[in-house]
Formats: C-alpha cells, sequence, structure tokens
C-alpha cells in the first residue's frame, strides 16, 4: 500500500469514529441535568418558576433556542449543520458560535505553540542528557529538580509570580493580566510586539515548566532502551564518534513515544487551559469552554467539542504518519 | 439635581448570594458632600470588572455586568434616591397611578435625546415592554415579571400609559427600573443578535465607546446629556477575572475601584502604602445568606428540630472566623437595613445543650445506641448540599459537619455543580442547602414564603403557614408604606418562630477607592461614581 491508499483509507475511517463521538458527546451534553431556558429564566427570578405563565415562558424560550424538538431531530439538524461549518448561535449572547471560537482561537494557539516548543526544546536534550549520563550526578539532580518543578501546582505558581512580580507590594517587573496594554494601538509595531510578548511571559511559564518532567522522562526511558540496542553496539564497535551515535543513530528512533505525544498537542491547544487563562484574563478558548459548560450553553459546548474531536483523530494521522518517517521499520502495510 | 441612585433593575431580586459581591458594580448613588470646594471636570475613573458581560442589550442581558457597564448609558423612566430610597422620576417627569392600582400613566421629560440626536419618544418605552413580552425575545429572565402587565400604549409622543390585570404594591418599581431602549435602532433587524447589544447607545451622561473582547470596556462623558453632567470624562473597566491579579493591578496604580474580599480587606490592603493610596470601605446591599431545611424530609418537620439545629449553629464564630466579621447576623428575609426588617427580633443563641435537650422533647434519641439519633426507625442522617467550589460553602459545610456529630447527627457534604445544584431545588430533592438570597430594596416575600410556591415555586424548603400566607397576600394589596412595614414585621416574627431556614449573616460589600477623587459618599445602597471629581493638581489622565 502507499501513502495515498493508506492517507485515503485513514480519512474514510475518521467518518464513521467522527460521528461515534459526536453522537455520544450530543448525547451527554444534552442529558446533562439543568436546563439553559430554565436557568435563564432563573437569572432573573427564580421565584416564579412552576406557575403556569412561568412554564409557558421556559416552553417559549426553548422554542426559541430550538430544544422544543425531540432529542433526535435536534441531533439531526445538529449534524447537519455542522456538515456546512455552521456551529448556531450562542444562546448566552446570541452571536455566531463560529466568530466566539475564533476571536478567541489565536491567542489560545499562541500561547500553546509557544510553550510547547518551549517544554520539547528543553526537554528532550534533557532527557537525552539524562539517558547517556545514567545514573550519574547530573542525571540524578535534573530528575529531582524535574520533579519539583512537575509537583508544584501550576496555580500556585502563577499566584506567587503575580504576587511577587506584577507589580502590588514587591517587583513590577511583569503585566499579570490580558496579552496588551493599554493605550498600545497607537504605538509602533516593534512596541507593541514587544508589549505583547512582556504580557506572554508568565502565562508561557505557568504552562510550561511542569511539562518538562514528563516529556524529558519519556525521551530519557526511550533513549535508554535504543542505546541497548544491537545496532548502537555495532555502531559504537565500527568506531563511529559517540556524537554521531547518538545524536544520527540513537536519537531519530527515540522519538518515536514523543511523536505519539504529539498527536494529542492539536486538541490540547483548541482547548486551551482553564485555570492559567482565567488567573492572567487571557480571553482564550479554555475560559470559553469552561464558561459554557457552566451554562449550559449547547451550541458553544458542542462546538468545542466538535473541532477537538476531529483535531484528535487528525492528530492521530499524524502521527502515524510520522512514525514511517522516523523509523523505517513501520509501514504503512500493518 | 443631585444624581441620584439608578434604580436595580428587576434582575436584582436574582437568586445566589453568590453573586452579591458584584452588586456594589451598579453605580449607585450620592450623600450631601461636606466638600464645599466646586467640582472640576476632567480625569478618568477605571474600574474593575472580573468578568466580562454576555451582551449590553439590557432586554437579554441576564449577568450583572452588564448592568455595571450600562447603569451608565441607559436610563430608566424612574430612579431611586441615593437617600431615601424613594422612587422618584427620571426620564419620567410625572407619574400617576390610578385609584384600582391598574394603570400606571407617565408623562416623558421633555427635550431627552438619545445619545444620536434623535429625540426620545413614548414609542421608545412601549417598544422596550413590547420586547420583553415578545416570544422570539431571549428575556425569560424578564418575561416572568411582566406576566400580569395587560398592555403599554403610547397616548401621545410623550404619554405611556401601562395596564396591570392585578394590583401590586411592585408595579411601579418593575416599569420604572426598566432601562428603556431606543427604538429607532433596535427595530431594524433581528432583536437578539442585534448589533446595538455590544455598541449600546442609551439617554445616560455616558457615551459607550469600545469594547476590546476580554480586555476592556471604555465610556465617554455624553456632552449632550439632557441632565447635570457628570465631572470624570471618562470610565474605564478593566476586565480582570483573577482577583489577585486585579489587586496588584490596583496597587501598581492602574485601576481606581475595585471591590474587595474580607481576606484581601483584612490582610492585603493594611499597608501604609495602600491606606495612602487608597481610602476603603463598606456598605451592606440587600441579601442574606442562609440553611434552608427540606421539611419534607421527616428530621426537618418539626420546628423545634429547626430550631434546635439553628442553635447548633455557632453564627458569631462563623463570622468572625469564616467572614472576618464583615457582616451581621440576621434573624429574617428582609433586607437588615430596610424598614421591613425588626430588629428587636433576637437571634436564636449557640447553645448546644438546649439544642439537645430540644432534639429530646422533640423525640429524636439514640434508641439503638449506634451514637445516630432516630425516631421511628429513621436514624438523623442527612446530606448538606452546597454549591462546589464556593469556598464559604464548603468551610460552612465542614464547621456544621463536626458541630452536629456532637449531638449525635450525621451529616454528609454533598457539593454539586451550580446548573445541577439549581435543579436539585427544583426537584427538591436535596435534604439541606446553604445559599443567598439577594433582594430587591422592597421585597415581596411571596415568591419564597407563600405556600402556592411550595410544589414548583421558590418556596423550595416547603414552607407552609396559613397566617404568613395571608399576610403575604394583604401586604402585596397594601400600598400604604406603614402598613405594609406593620404586617412584614409579623411576618418577620413568624419565620423567626418557625425557622424554615436557619438564617445566616448579610454580608458587607468592600470597596477600595483612589484617594484622588472627591464628593465619594457611602449611601444605603452603595457609591454614586457620577458625582465624584477630581481636583485639576490631581487629575492622571486627560
Amino acid at each position: 500500500m502507499n501513502l495515498r491508499e493508506y492517507l485515503i483509507r485513514r480519512l474514510l475511517l475518521i467518518i464513521p469514529t467522527f460521528l461515534g463521538i459526536t453522537l455520544i458527546t450530543f448525547l451527554v451534553i444534552q442529558l446533562a441535568p439543568g436546563d439553559p431556558a430554565a436557568m435563564k429564566l432563573r437569572m432573573g427570578d427564580q421565584g416564579m418558576m412552576g406557575d403556569e405563565v412561568t412554564l409557558q415562558i421556559v416552553e417559549q424560550t426553548k422554542k426559541l433556542y430550538g430544544l422544543d424538538k425531540p432529542i433526535w431531530t435536534r441531533y439531526g439538524i445538529w449534524i447537519k449543520r455542522i456538515v456546512t461549518l455552521d456551529f448556531g448561535t450562542s444562546y448566552k449572547d446570541h452571536r455566531p458560535v463560529f466568530d466566539k471560537i475564533a476571536e478567541r482561537l489565536p491567542v489560545t494557539v499562541e500561547l500553546n505553540l509557544i510553550s510547547i516548543f518551549l517544554v520539547y526544546l528543553i526537554a528532550i536534550p534533557i532527557g537525552v542528557f539524562s539517558a547517556v549520563k545514567q545514573g550519574t550526578m547530573g542525571d540524578r539532580m535534573s530528575t529531582i529538580a524535574l520533579f519539583i518543578l512537575y509537583s508544584l501546582p501550576n496555580f500556585w505558581v502563577a499566584a506567587l509570580l503575580i504576587m511577587f512580580l506584577g507589580g502590588g507590594d514587591f517587583l513590577d517587573w511583569f503585566p499579570v493580566y490580558g496579552i496588551t496594554s493599554t493605550g498600545m494601538e497607537s504605538q509602533p509595531f516593534l512596541a507593541r510586539l514587544f508589549d505583547h510578548f512582556w504580557h506572554l511571559v508568565l502565562p508561557v511559564f505557568c504552562l510550561t515548566y511542569g511539562g518538562f518532567a514528563a516529556l524529558s522522562r519519556y525521551q530519557r526511558a526511550s533513549m535508554l532502551e535504543v542505546i541497548r540496542q544491537d545496532y548502537i553496539r555495532t555502531a559504537r564497535a565500527k568506531g563511529l564518534p559517540e556524537k554521531l551515535v547518538i545524536f544520527k543513530h540513537a536519537m531519530r528512533n527515540s522519538l518515536i513515544p514523543i511523536i505519539t505525544l504529539m498527536g494529542y498537542l492539536l486538541p490540547a491547544m483548541f482547548g486551551g487551559s482553564v485555570i492559567i487563562e482565567s488567573i492572567f484574563s487571557i480571553p482564550g478558548m479554555g475560559q470559553l469552554g469552561f464558561e459554557a459548560v457552566l451554562s449550559r450553553d449547547y451550541p458553544v459546548v458542542l462546538a468545542i467539542a466538535t473541532i477537538s474531536a476531529f483535531l484528535t483523530l487528525f492528530g492521530i494521522l499524524v502521527s502515524d504518519l510520522l512514525y514511517v518517517w522516523v523509523d523505517p521499520r513501520i509501514s504503512y502495510e500493518s | 439635581m443631585s444624581r441620584t441612585h439608578r434604580l436595580s433593575s428587576p434582575k436584582g431580586s436574582l437568586l445566589a448570594g453568590l453573586l452579591l459581591a458584584l452588586f456594589l458594580a451598579i453605580p449607585t448613588g450620592a450623600w450631601a458632600a461636606g466638600d464645599a470646594a466646586a467640582p472640576e471636570t476632567g480625569d478618568w475613573l477605571i474600574r474593575h470588572l472580573s468578568a466580562e458581560p454576555a451582551t449590553l442589550n439590557p432586554v437579554t442581558a441576564t449577568d450583572v455586568y452588564e448592568g455595571s457597564v450600562n447603569g451608565y448609558i441607559y436610563e430608566s423612566l424612574l430612579e431611586r434616591d441615593n437617600r431615601t430610597l424613594d422612587l422618584v422620576p427620571l426620564l419620567a417627569e410625572t407619574f400617576e397611578i390610578s385609584p384600582d392600582r391598574l394603570s400606571y400613566l407617565f408623562t416623558l421629560r421633555d427635550g431627552v435625546t438619545w445619545q444620536n440626536g434623535q429625540p426620545l419618544t413614548s414609542g421608545d418605552v412601549t417598544y422596550t415592554f413590547d420586547r420583553i413580552v415578545d416570544p422570539g425575545v431571549d428575556s425569560p429572565h424578564l418575561k416572568s415579571y411582566f406576566k400580569d402587565l395587560v398592555k403599554v400604549e403610547a397616548l401621545d409622543g410623550r404619554t405611556v400609559r401601562f395596564t396591570f390585570s392585578k394590583p401590586y404594591f411592585k408595579s411601579l418599581e418593575m416599569i420604572g427600573g426598566q432601562s428603556i431602549i431606543p427604538k429607532h435602532l433596535f427595530s431594524k433587524g433581528d432583536f437578539n443578535t442585534h448589533p446595538t447589544g455590544r455598541a449600546p447607545l442609551g439617554t445616560g451622561p455616558y457615551r459607550f465607546v469600545k469594547w476590546d473582547t476580554g480586555k476592556e470596556i471604555v465610556l465617554e462623558k455624553n456632552d449632550a446629556y439632557w441632565g447635570e453632567k457628570p465631572n470624570l470624562g471618562r470610565i474605564v473597566f478593566k476586565i480582570i477575572t483573577d482577583d489577585n491579579a486585579a489587586l496588584n493591578v490596583l496597587k501598581s496604580g492602574e485601576m481606581d475601584l475595585m471591590a474587595l474580599n474580607p481576606i484581601q480587606w483584612v490582610r492585603q490592603t493594611e499597608t501604609r502604602k495602600f491606606k495612602r493610596m487608597f481610602d476603603k470601605h463598606k456598605y451592606y446591599l440587600p441579601g442574606y445568606r442562609y440553611i434552608g431545611w427540606n421539611s419534607r424530609r421527616p428530621f426537618f418537620e418539626d420546628r423545634m428540630v429547626r430550631r434546635a439545629l439553628t442553635m447548633l449553629v455557632d453564627r458569631e464564630a462563623i463570622l468572625e472566623n469564616l467572614l472576618f466579621g464583615f457582616g451581621n447576623i440576621v434573624t429574617g428575609s428582609f433586607f437588615y437595613e430596610g424598614p421591613d426588617y425588626d430588629k428587636a427580633i433576637e437571634p436564636w443563641p449557640y447553645d448546644p445543650k438546649a439544642a439537645a435537650a430540644l432534639l429530646d422533647e422533640a423525640g429524636w434519641v439514640d434508641t439503638d445506641d449506634d451514637g445516630v439519633r432516630d425516631k421511628d426507625g429513621v436514624p438523623f442522617r442527612f446530606e448538606f448540599s452546597i454549591v462546589s467550589g464556593v469556598q464559604f460553602h464548603e468551610q460552612l459545610s465542614t464547621v456544621l459537619k463536626e458541630e452536629f456529630s456532637k449531638v449525635g447527627i450525621e451529616m454528609t457534604i454533598r457539593p454539586l455543580e451550580w446548573a445541577l445544584f439549581t435543579q436539585v431545588l427544583d426537584d427538591r430533592t436535596y435534604d439541606a442547602v446553604t445559599l443567598g438570597w439577594s433582594l430587591p430594596v422592597e421585597a415581596d416575600p411571596y415568591q419564597v414564603w407563600h405556600s402556592s410556591q411550595v410544589e414548583s415555586g421558590s418556596n423550595h424548603v416547603g414552607f407552609s403557614n396559613r397566617e404568613a400566607d395571608r399576610i403575604i397576600e394583604e401586604a402585596r394589596v397594601t400600598f400604604d408604606k406603614e402598613a405594609r412595614v406593620k404586617l412584614y414585621r409579623r411576618f418577620h416574627r413568624i419565620l423567626h418562630e418557625e425557622q424554615p431556614y436557619t438564617f445566616l449573616f448579610v454580608g458587607e460589600s468592600l470597596v477600595a477607592i483612589d484617594r484622588r477623587f472627591e464628593n465619594v459618599n457611602i449611601y444605603p445602597l452603595g457609591i454614586d461614581t457620577t458625582e465624584w471629581w477630581v481636583p485639576a493638581r490631581n487629575q492622571r489622565f486627560k
């Protein structure tokens, strides 16, 4: 089987999987307790809940939201709509869900891309280093340091950073909310860019440090496995320089588990980080999804779940393709 | 005319003590300034908004954040006087109420214009109320208030008549408190998604400038305002969702006004530097926290048991330890500072011994020696439902669990997410809960305490008392304030005897305000930023 056939087969397989996922998501969300129409009415006054006029108001509102139809009809309508990428309008502010996502996605993607890049940039060399120098003082120190970082909850670190570095009673080094300063619109481009990245320093740090431990351990383990293999011993026996053995022969193969992880990065990026985004008041996807679930804003929840499901499937496909690239022993046949 | 407190919209009575602290966001009132200096114009006020409003369409919006922004932009027919809390004309020049209390006639003030220069007409008023009751408009939270409204007619360009099917003492407040929206803008296009919902335009002292999603909302002074013009040139709302981050921004001088929580007040703002920059103020807003006992459960059907439970709650210690003493113990459901509340009623004391004796008397004794009281084979074991993630609820429930276990009552804590929590209230499938109500200035106990609301209304604890019902019904059609106060004080006494709730506290609202502002007054309902000004030498923004 060549790449094209493989791709087509995989893409076709995505369709039923995707439908299955959406069906389950749809049912779970719609069957979760909490009725959006009643919740909205209650925002004014739950008092008159129950009497006839109020029940009528709830019914009116359900009709307005399209919730008066049976659940299967609603699922059908919804599937029909998402095929055309129409995610409907939010119950909360009646804006198109697509616009709401489009507005919040860039900052979330940016935050995650930067932090993922940093995590990989720092964790992989550390992992390789600890594997090659297994058991040495350096290996142990870095392991301990990384696990200490890993065990610090990021909301706590974020709070400390805000308190000590964000003005207030101590140092005033970093802005602690949002992604741009007030009045920046009139500044030159470079100043705006700098201001923007200055805002990202603390949130990116909080998103990043915990990731070092896990990823470098993965890298270390898989590297250790690879350097015990015969072909590495052969390479060494042939008198190849150590650098070449490690970086050319061993490293490429040790990347497989890391690539598996990458498959899940796409949906994670889309989902955003609820905690960090709300602590630093960054209007991103994490905040949007969290609020939508709490207020039973079905269209928004469903749209996010659907896109995440799609990205997960797509990410898995990409990582499968990458396997073949890094390891010639894996082929499309299996 | 001194600016007076803008009447809070009917939304003010929404459920949930969680939201109490947010109420100061509504721009409010003014006591006569002792300051004789003439006000100077200019400078900005930068205030905190702890979340973004969903929309700034005052008919479809349901959150308090909308109110804090739109309070500057939109106006209603009447407003509450800052000091007396009486309803006084705003957009209306005069109003008349028919003797049968079914019809309300408003004459609009002459010369009021929308911020785009169009005149305000009676058509705008009828349009506003027509939209609220329109089935195609997403306003269920307001619709329920106007269900007895039969019609709204514009008699001519300046007069509007409202007709109701039943007399009700709160009708005037409900009509008078509703923000009036411009017909000429909203009538074109779909109401729910109308762009004016993101770029509001009203008749008020400030006009909308911009809304940077997730960042800030900016308003500027409306130079063509019909009334007394405010002094501050701009109002900027900074949207900062995290309390600690917001406090840091405040401390670094980038914000002028913010609500504090008790721990911030006590621990984080007591430095000399902070006091040099900011003044701290506190005031009560109508509302209270409570523990509700579901009287359908065998343990809570007897009022002596409920009273015993109240006597096991050490309210003074809880107030001191959990809320840092910011608040007052309450004994009933009316606004602590309002006339309906009878301060002569003493709270039941904390007295575990007397409580145990009351439980024995009521027949709840440990007959099988398993350490848990029982009666007719039912052990005194119940679940206490709380809203998950609310610190006060978590702390309170832990304290209660301990306290109850000492007298042989076994309580388990059941944290529920808000949507689920409200459903459990509606379905009456809980044993006991803790929550809060926020109130309008004049509360009508009908919604929470009348026996008609037991099955599916807000009377979720199932309180039913014939005398209370009679008082509530009579008060609804009693238009003489004093007579109503008398009725309500009797009702307050009944609640105290019956203990359907263990009434906890009215919390204090705490705020920090930059010291450069002059004429900052604290009224019964809080602050009124529209009367503030900054001497030219201290002005920070141009």
